[in-house]
Order: C-alpha cells, then sequence, then structure tokens
C-alpha cells in the first residue's frame, strides 16, 4: 500500500466514523468544543500509530479504542460533566437482571396501559439526560452498543475489558435507565408508577 | 412474572427463565445460535409477558438511538479534514 493509499483509507474510514466519534465524544466529556478537541485529538494519534493497525477490518474499533484512551488518559479531568462517585463493578450474575425483569409485572401494567403514552412522548432530552446521568462505565457501554452498534466483542475492545463486563455493564446501564424513566413516570403522576 | 413455565408452554418451549437468560443477546444482536433464536422467537410467540418484555426493550432502545445520536459540527468535519491533509 503506497502513502497516498494510507492516507486515503484514513481519511475514508475517519470520515465515515466522525459522527460516531463526535457522539461518543460528546457523551464523554459534553457538548462544545472539548468534544471536537477530542475528536481532532483522536485523529491526530490514530495516523501516529495507523501502522500499528494489523488488520484494517478492525479500524472502527480502534479508533474508538484511541478516543477512549485519550478521554481517560487527558479529559476526564477536566471534563465539564460533573464528578461522578466512583462506580463499584459487580460481577456478571443471574441478579443484574434489568429493573423490568425484576418487576415485571407492574412495570408491564404500566407497560401495556394508556400510561404507555408517557414512554411514546417521552422527549429526546428526557432521553438524553437518562443516559448522561449513568455513570461513565455504562454510558460509554450502551453507547458503544445501543447507538453505535458495536458488537460486545468490539465495545470490550474499545474499552480494555473482557466481553462479560460489556454483557454486565448493559445488563447494569438498562436497568438503571429505566429505573431513571420509571421515575420519571411516577413524577409525572402515572398511576401504575405511583403504586411502587 | 405472572406465567414462569406455566402449563400453557409446550414442552419443547424454552420457558420464560431461559428466555429470559436469552434476552438481551436477542436485543443487541448477539444471540448467533439459529436454534437459540429459533428457541427465543418460538416462546415470543405464545408468552405474552415476554413478548411484551421484548417490544418495550426494542422500542425503548430505538428511542435512546435516535435521540442520542448526533451529526458532527461542519467545523469539525472541516477540522479534521485540514488535519488529515496535513499528513
Amino acid at each position: 500500500m503506497t502513502d497516498d493509499d494510507r492516507k486515503s483509507f484514513f481519511s475514508t474510514r475517519v470520515e465515515e466514523s466522525i459522527d460516531a466519534l463526535y457522539g461518543v465524544a460528546v457523551r464523554l466529556v459534553g457538548r462544545g468544543s472539548e468534544a471536537e478537541d477530542l475528536v481532532a485529538e483522536t485523529v491526530a494519534r490514530a495516523w501516529s500509530a495507523f501502522d500499528s493497525l494489523q488488520d484494517r477490518a478492525r479500524f472502527r474499533p480502534w479508533i474508538f479504542r484511541i478516543l477512549h484512551n485519550c478521554f481517560i488518559s487527558d479529559y476526564r479531568k477536566r471534563s465539564v460533566r460533573p464528578v461522578e462517585t466512583p462506580y463499584v463493578e459487580e460481577p456478571d450474575s443471574d441478579d443484574l437482571g434489568t429493573f423490568l425483569n425484576q418487576q415485571p409485572d407492574d412495570f408491564l401494567v404500566w407497560w401495556s396501559n394508556p400510561e404507555r403514552a408517557f414512554f411514546n412522548g417521552l422527549l429526546a432530552e428526557q432521553l438524553q439526560s437518562a443516559v448522561d446521568a449513568l455513570p461513565d462505565a455504562f454510558r460509554t457501554t450502551v453507547i458503544l452498543v445501543n447507538v453505535e452498534g458495536f458488537t460486545y466483542d468490539e465495545a470490550a475492545e474499545v474499552l480494555g475489558v473482557p466481553a462479560g463486563t460489556v454483557r454486565s455493564r448493559m445488563k447494569r446501564g438498562r436497568t438503571l435507565l429505566q429505573k431513571a424513566l420509571w421515575e420519571q413516570a411516577k413524577s409525572a403522576g402515572f398511576s401504575a408508577a405511583e403504586e411502587q | 412474572m405472572s406465567d414462569i413455565n406455566d402449563d400453557n408452554h409446550p414442552q419443547h418451549d424454552i420457558g420464560c427463565l431461559q428466555a429470559i437468560e436469552a434476552f438481551y443477546a436477542y436485543l443487541d444482536g448477539e444471540l448467533d445460535d439459529p436454534e437459540s433464536i429459533a428457541g427465543f422467537e418460538h416462546h415470543l410467540s405464545h408468552c405474552r409477558s415476554c413478548f411484551s418484555r421484548t417490544e418495550m426493550e426494542q422500542a425503548l432502545t430505538a428511542r435512546i438511538r435516535t435521540s442520542v445520536r448526533r451529526e458532527s459540527p461542519a467545523l469539525l468535519r472541516a477540522r479534521v479534514r485540514r488535519l488529515i491533509d496535513k499528513f
């Protein structure tokens, strides 16, 4: 591969991923110039390390891993996001079912009744704020898998954790999201939620 | 769970407990064994509770995806293009 070919490949792959890179950056550091700086720095670092990418089919998880490492090493401390209480990672186990699985019947009453309109009427801002309220590890995992369509293996590669950890974070992240939406339902006065 | 392994499920049905085990792998496209997929989908075809749960999770995931996904600013795209041009 010539230098021009390398650069062309790199440029095309970055262009394909830039919306997703920016989307993840925003969820990591908040909106504004910090997120743009994080993406630009990721691209610069990726080019410097491009020769280390053995399997070019793995470009996407590879550059997201660089973004994540860049965030951890340089951006997390000065992020505009509020400092959060460290979340203790729990082992993957049967008791890590989602809120939905733990309290299925009441939730499903809520889901199957006219209160379902609450869910359908959720504003994008409400969903974004529920996602943003997740602890870092769960927020990033949920975004990589649910929003950007990474497989568990790819997300594990990005985050530098075992695939089993991605699986357990997805369960826990979903539980926390559902609880947040449940609380919103209660605040909005929906009867099935109020009975909890 | 209203109907875990109830009598209405045929004998070959995986039952709610096993369905819950497979639930998120299925939703996240991580259930790649055709037999497991068929077993899960068969369970959904006659278990209202698990069907509703799946439907709700799929709807929630789709809403999150459309609400959270965003386009990068034109200024950032131009900045990155200039950066790559200098490489």
